[in-house]
């Protein structure tokens, strides 16, 4: 890599319209305005918040279940608002499109549950009303509680999950796509003609999990397929990646953990005929920031007063399957007599300090905040240093970055960091004009010719 | 105090909603349809106007009788293409205080758990000024669309629908107890957030509401049910209802035995509020007005409204003759009634199909009023008097123009005879339209009554 001129980091704010998302506790903290999720002000602010830090876009989680493997019972995600309620977030996304111009959006749906036809035209239709700057984030439900919210029995089982996506995938690049060619919409006064039927064309799927045979409801947006962003980390999931992501979300505590699979799915990329340089990753981050390293200690110290250990332990205990309420919280912890998805977590975050015996509660202690990423806590200087070590020694793009307190945390960030990094010239100074994809890219609005979707173009 | 009248605006996310060919008028914005800015300036228009709601159509599927394909629906924009009606509501909201929000939703096609979360959302979004219009899906378009061999027949339409909605209200009225969410040492008590089982003839659901309760819990409820089932449907959910006829004497028996059937199932009849669909072309004189009309005729597509003609009746039209007279047809499975309404209304008359094409073309299937503020308020209130209707759904010539013509003189003159509010009610929308303290669907509704069954 080059030294002299560093590549531009990408950033996304992660969040979701949930009370907690990945920092449970805190939003008990007196400048934390999580609990204004439900309001539309708090969106909007929100985005002109990462607009004027330019950042890339906002990704928006989204998950159809409830966490309830801690205890047995959604009980304790409840009680701690540890991402339930959570509430539609594709239902944000215009009112932060109306205060801004620039910043993009990615959103989660779950293409599991949502029918292809349905879910094809509300892209489109925010890829209209944001003028091409919607992403969608694939992904495949994997909640059982969400399975039977959906009135099945289970979770289809992980891989048919991914053959499932694949013909979906199929049929929305179909409508993307193949059903409204270029130049069909005339919307010509003098003539009265809105559009060219003999080039708008009938989709006739029929497979194994999907039939249709219908046009798209909608002319082509400006980015027709939205810009694809996916987080699978499973081998299935990853290939998935490989195949469609031109965006990729990885999270993971330590360099170690998140080098491999960015090499692992640009490589995959490759063998699908696509650049894998063409893919964009972020990785999961959190930072703690103030104009000093003492400064920004303290408030990180401040923060984690407000963790919630209960909290914290029903989002590990969901994501790893592993129910942590039957380990008392101040007992030391042996790995060999854990399971080995609570060893894998605890040396997962133990890399810092191996030898070291712990308990849980001190475990929450220094992980209750920012999930599964790590949290860089330091001075402008030191957390761009950190940023800038991430992207040359994982080859990730940018960052997910997460947030302690909402917004406090970005606007801390667009205030100390933005800068710095500006300095450095690791990061834009001015958006780039253009669709989300063109953005991201610097290519052209549509997919191109080596991406899967291409070959649905008459 | 004579009684308020309640004016919803009508539209739809198309190029053409009720008056095909308009699009080309020069002060015509329907182009601009995918833009964002296109809605939230009506919205604020319509505010403006204080105007109760918006009322966005949608239909899952095309016109595709006349010629037997969507190739003339889609030549002439006519209710294709169609954006997802709910995609633009954040922002309408964002610039608006008070305008409320009627967007149509598909029972027949949408995941119940998934649909139930979008409203409650919008709910929270929007500080309780979601209205949702509950419709089935009617097209075979639409039907294979989904996947689907072709479409229900239209009284099983019905029963999934009740179904539904009884899923709907367990969800939005009984999942979460009021005060469930403390947001204090804890988030929730999840002691007072239960789970919904449901195993019925058409879903199945087992989950707690993935959304906490909204200001106003369930959405506040519109229909548009004109056959004898849907009345029926209507008059046990409905709260505001949409109907469309040409004349006071085609709409006015629907009005009361839809007022009826609610009275039977213990609602009160006035708590139904029926809105009949109409169209107003106003100047500051009758000159200026019937100048406006003659100006708007001129562009008029009569090929468009043959389309728009043919998908109503489901009669396919382009079989005959533009200046051919329509012979009586009567065809049982579709929307019979637009074609009744006219031979009802004026048996007599030969229609060529022309005539009765471009006599729709300006506003569809409601009455038009023309004239000055005087007369068009007149109109008006003749129309509710012998309708027994609540108010209209205003549908538009040119948009955004036949709204702000209507802010500026018919809602001065309505006001000054005392027939339309001077501001806006406080409260969520279901307060504005029954008065402080409703918030919540009342205990003689069936969704209020599942509530007061599981809490009292």
């Amino acid at each position: 890599m080059n030294n002299a001129m560093p590549r531009e980091i990408r950033l996304n704010a992660f969040t979701s319209q949930t009370p907690v998302h990945l920092s449970p506790g805190l939003w008990r903290h007196p400048r934390d305005q999580s609990r204004n999720f439900k309001s539309l002000r708090y969106w909007t602010e929100l985005a002109q918040i990462l607009e004027e830090g330019l950042f890339d876009g906002v990704f928006l989680a989204d998950g159809i279940g409830i966490n309830d493997v801690h205890g047995g019972s959604p009980d304790s995600a409840l009680r701690h608002g540890a991402q339930v309620p959570k509430h539609d977030p594709l239902l944000l996304v215009s009112a932060m499109a109306h205060v801004t111009q620039q910043l993009g959006f990615g959103i989660t749906a779950t293409l599991s549950f949502e029918p292809p036809s349905l879910l094809a035209r509300r892209f489109t239709t925010l890829d209209h009303l944001t003028k091409g700057r919607v992403g969608w984030n694939i992904v495949t439900g994997y909640y059982d509680s969400g399975a039977k919210a959906l009135g099945r029995a289970t979770v289809t089982a992980h891989d048919e999950r991914y053959e499932v996506a694949e013909e979906y995938m199929d049929l929305v690049y179909a409508l993307w796509e193949q059903s409204w060619e270029e130049g069909a919409v005339l919307g010509d006064r003098a003539s009265g003609i809105y559009a060219q039927p003999e080039k708008v064309h009938t989709i006739h799927h029929h497979g194994k999990y999907f039939d249709l045979d219908s046009i798209h409801f909608t002319p082509p947006s400006p980015q027709r397929t939205p810009l694809l962003y996916q987080a699978g980390a499973s081998r299935r999931g990853r290939a998935f990646a490989a195949k469609h992501a031109e965006a990729v979300f990885v999270a993971g505590p330590s360099k170690r953990v998140i080098a491999p699979i960015v090499a692992d799915v640009r490589a995959q990329a490759e063998q699908f005929g696509r650049n894998g340089r063409d893919m964009l990753f972020f990785t999961l981050m959190t930072v703690i920031v103030g104009e000093t390293e003492a400064a920004a200690r303290a408030k990180h110290e401040e923060y984690q007063r407000y963790v919630s250990p209960e909290g914290v332990l029903t989002l590990f205990s969901g994501w790893t399957g592993t129910d942590f309420s039957r380990y008392p919280l101040d007992a030391p912890i042996v790995p060999a007599e854990v399971d080995s998805a609570v060893a894998s977590m605890i040396e997962s975050f133990t890399v810092a300090d191996p030898g070291r015996v712990w308990t849980l509660r001190e475990l929450i202690a220094h992980n209750g905040i920012g999930g599964r990423g790590p949290v860089i806590v330091g001075s402008p200087e030191q957390v761009a240093d950190e940023l800038l070590g991430w992207i040359a020694d994982t080859d990730v793009d940018g960052f997910n970055l997460s947030y302690a307190i909402t917004p406090e945390s970005y606007r801390d960030f667009v205030e100390f960091v933005v800068p710095e990094l500006q300095k450095r010239g690791a990061y834009k100074t001015a958006y780039v004009r253009g669709t989300l994809r063109e953005k991201f890219t610097g290519g052209g609005r549509l997919l191109p010719p080596s991406h899967p979707a291409a070959r649905f173009r008459s | 105090m004579t009684k308020e009248i309640r004016v919803n605006a009508f539209v739809s996310t198309s190029p053409v909603h009720q008056s095909p060919g308009l699009w080309r008028h020069p002060r015509d914005t329907s182009l601009a349809f995918t833009d964002l800015d296109h809605w939230t300036d009506l919205a604020q228009v319509l505010e403006r106007g204080l105007i109760d709601a918006v009322f966005i159509a949608d239909s899952i599927g095309f016109n595709d009788v006349h010629g037997g394909s969507v190739d003339a629906a889609i030549r002439y924009g006519a209710q294709v293409p169609k954006l997802d009606p709910f995609m633009a509501i954040p922002a309408m909201a964002l610039v608006t205080e008070h305008l409320g929000f009627g967007i149509t939703g598909n029972i027949s096609y949408e995941p119940p758990y998934l649909f139930a979360r979008r409203l409650s959302t919008l709910d929270h979004l929007t500080n309780g000024r979601a209205g949702w219009n509950i419709v089935t899906g009617h097209y075979e378009s639409g039907a294979r669309a989904m996947g689907q061999t072709g479409v229900v027949e239209h009284d099983r339409r019905y029963d999934i629908a009740d179904e539904f909605m009884s899923l709907m209200y367990a969800l939005w009225e009984t999942s979460w107890e009021d005060g469930a969410v403390v947001a204090d040492s804890i988030y929730v008590q999840p002691e007072k957030v239960h789970r919904i089982k449901h195993a019925g003839d058409y879903f199945r659901l087992d989950a707690i509401h993935l959304a906490e309760p909204s200001p106003q819990r369930t959405p506040v409820l519109f229909q548009a049910g004109t056959s004898p089932r849907g009345r029926a449907f209507a008059a046990t959910h409905a709260e505001c209802v949409f109907l469309s006829g040409p004349t006071p004497q085609t709409i006015a028996p629907r009005i009361a035995d839809i007022r009826r059937l609610a009275s039977l199932r213990g609602r009160d009849p006035a708590d139904v509020l029926i809105f009949a669909m109409a169209t107003v072309i106003v100047g500051a004189t009758e000159q200026e007005a019937r100048a406006k009309l003659a100006e708007y005729r001129r562009y008029v597509s009569t090929e468009a409204a043959v389309v728009i003609f043919s998908g109503w009746t489901g009669i396919d039209f382009s079989k005959y003759r533009l200046d051919d007279p329509i012979p009586y047809i009567r065809k049982d499975n579709a929307v019979t009634s637009a074609l009744d309404v006219f031979t009802v209304a004026d048996p007599d008359r030969v229609w060529t199909l022309r005539e009765l094409a471009e006599h729709n073309a300006i506003g569809g299937r409601g009455p038009l009023f023309v004239g000055s503020p005087t007369q068009v308020a007149d109109a008006i209130e003749t129309w509710i008097e012998q309708t027994g209707a609540d108010g209209l759904n205003l549908s538009y010539a040119v948009v955004p123009e036949s709204y702000a013509d209507f802010a500026t003189y018919v809602v001065p003159e309505l006001q000054r005879r005392g027939r339309y509010k001077r501001s806006y009610a406080p409260g969520v929308l279901r307060e504005k339209l029954y008065g402080a303290g409703r918030s919540y669907l009342p205990a003689s509704h069936p969704g209020g009554a599942a509530r007061t069954v599981a809490f009292g």
